[in-house]
């Protein structure tokens, strides 16, 4: 990732209060290996169902609002890594989810209005951010998103929180 | 000089930070008290640990639990081997274990005293919020964040905005503890508290026990806030003596800064039931009475406690079960599971048709499919989640253990017929 912009194509997920057992099934949990993860990604969420077999690599996907509430569980961090998804743009972010994310190297971007925004599956978008904005460059259309906490930029540049333990 | 809610007092309490930096949204580090896991992420945050800091040694053995609480039977042989795999751990680093049959590790931190009042803990639970019922800020972590902090004893946390929810008015049996937590959890879902801390004021606060005010604290996470605060009080004050701890009682500060503050009416509030496909459609019970149940299950950190089974035997005394109904009763934790030998409970409830399983998590964290099960079967729990084909292929609802008991009399979503008392 570039420090000032993060370029991909889109991949959209517009739902609400996604629960991390729609993300990654609590039956599945004693796997752990990355790319085991990876096929059961939305395994128990209507309609979106066989993302775990499709191929999304190096795309920035798209949520709505609480993503990622429920469980702690880390699987449903590392099914999008294992995935190459570069960063999850959504409306919020169940608070868990979002620190298991930036621990893990996964850049979530906070901008409200994202559901509404002039957007469709595999258009090319820019996060900018030091200006803290989205843009989609297929039709010009921008949004504000949240700044990016500096803490939170460290610790994924560092390639993670585990690798900060190294030096703490 | 600066003014602080509960859950930024705490924060700086355990921050090096000066007071300027505690301030809404911004991150800080912060020591921890207290560090735990289950066998649920338990294997592999140990995993990471010795993967990335091969060699070392944990922060402070002595601030680290291992809680195994999620699989009672250690279902398969994979279950039987993370679980040793903890156990293996724990003894090599001389960490303290409460293994298999003591119960759900968030409850026993308050039961045995392993935390208190101002402690920042973290652990593989995303209900550990609950802990906000004893003034304790109890965090919910990832196998990432645990592993870091067994080797540093610190994590981040963006300090949330605070919501004062203040509770107006009283209610009456049978509407309890939860359901006041479920009309509480429909309005701040409503009305978003999304990565936000509340703290809880009214009178009523003042008539809750402890088990009561856990409940009520229970189901902030469902609305994706960060923790459910009830400060400090003479309650938590005697509840911590009794188990040997002297507390200094923790209080926002006056001209505390809010985010907003919210009052709701709860007179005379009645009885509500989650129904599916979200713990947040909270519905009126009217809405759903005489819907058809074919397994209920009494349990979990919400509603698992002994007095959460007392409720209930009171009302199955004297009646058996529906014979379309499987019962299962999951206490808490040990502890609860000895009160309700002492106070006959437990003999009340397996003469009526009931059945107890082990002390633990019970369907919400990993799912014992056996008791709730098959593809048509449509359960009731007094636990926090109903997620759509979470615990079960069918519809799922919580309600109350008022409102469980009646059912499994009943077959179908009742509300008591009888009074009866405490």
């Amino acid at each position: 990732m570039s420090k000032e912009t993060l370029k991909a194509k889109a991949k959209l997920v517009i739902v609400d209060d996604v629960d991390t057992d729609q993300i990654f099934h609590q039956s599945l949990l004693t796997i752990h290996d990355p790319n085991e993860i990876k096929p059961h990604i939305f395994g128990n969420l209507e309609g979106y169902k066989s993302f775990g077999k499709e191929d999304n690599v190096g795309k920035i996907l798209l949520v709505g609002k609480n993503f990622g509430k429920g469980s702690t569980r880390q699987q449903a961090v590392t099914g999008f890594l294992a995935h190459g998804i570069k960063a999850i743009i959504g409306e919020s972010f169940g608070p868990i989810y979002y620190s298991n994310a930036v621990n893990s190297g996964l850049l979530l971007v906070e901008a409200p209005g994202i559901s509404e925004f002039k957007v469709k599956d595999d258009d090319n978008l820019e996060i900018d951010i030091i200006q803290s904005v989205i843009i989609n460059q297929d039709n010009g259309e921008s949004i504000k998103c949240a700044k990016i906490p500096q803490p939170v930029l460290d610790i994924i540049e560092a390639g993670g929180l585990l690798k900060l333990g190294e030096i703490m | 000089m600066t003014s602080f809610t509960l859950i930024e007092k705490i924060i700086r309490n355990r921050a090096d930070v000066s007071d300027s930096e505690i301030y809404p949204n911004n991150i800080v580090w912060v020591n921890l008290d207290l560090v735990t896991a289950r066998d649920y992420a338990g294997p592999q945050v140990i995993d990471l640990f010795q993967k990335n800091y091969t060699g070392s040694k944990t922060f402070n053995n002595e601030k680290i639990i291992f809680t195994p609480d999620c699989y009672p039977y250690g279902n398969d042989p994979k279950h039987a081997k993370d679980q040793e795999k903890i156990r293996v751990f724990a003894k090599k680093h001389d960490i303290k274990l409460t293994d298999l049959g003591s119960g759900i590790g968030s409850h026993l931190l308050f039961r045995r005293g392993f935390s208190k009042s101002g402690d920042i803990v973290i652990g593989a639970d995303s209900h550990y919020n609950i802990l906000g019922a004893l003034g304790i800020l109890g965090q919910g972590a990832g196998d990432v964040m645990l592993a870091f902090a067994m080797k540093t004893g610190k994590s981040w946390i963006k300090i949330p905005e605070t919501v004062k929810v203040i509770l107006k008015g009283d209610y009456n049996w049978p509407t309890t503890a939860k359901d006041l937590a479920l009309y509480v959890l429909k309005e701040l879902h409503d009305f978003g508290i999304t990565g936000k801390a509340v703290e809880f004021y009214g009178k009523i606060i003042d008539k809750l026990t402890i088990e009561e005010r856990v409940t009520l604290c229970s189901l902030i996470t469902e609305a994706s806030g960060v923790i459910g605060f009830v400060p400090d009080d003479k309650i938590t004050a005697d509840y911590y003596s009794k188990i040997g701890i002297e507390i200094e009682i923790l209080s926002a500060d006056e001209d505390a800064k809010y985010v907003t503050e919210l009052v709701l009416d709860i007179q005379d509030l009645g009885q509500y039931i989650a129904c599916p496909p979200h713990p947040h459609n909270v519905k009126k019970i009217e809405e759903v009475i005489g819907t058809p149940i074919n397994s209920i299950v009494i349990g979990s950190c919400t509603n698992g406690s002994s007095a959460d089974i007392h409720d209930a035997a009171k009302i199955l005394e004297g009646h058996k079960i529906n014979p379309n109904v499987r019962f299962g009763i999951v206490p808490a934790t040990r502890e609860d599971f000895v009160s309700i030998n002492l106070n006959g409970d437990m003999a009340i409830i397996l003469e009526s048709g009931g059945n107890f399983f082990g002390a633990g998590c019970s369907t919400c964290a990993k799912g014992q499919y056996g008791l709730t099960g098959g593809e048509t079967a449509v359960t009731l729990t007094t636990g926090n989640r109903n997620t759509q084909g979470k615990i079960g292929p069918a519809d799922v609802y919580l309600a109350s253990p008022v409102v469980a008991a009646a059912t499994a009399i009943e077959g179908k979503i009742a509300v008591p017929k009888e009074v009866v008392k405490r």
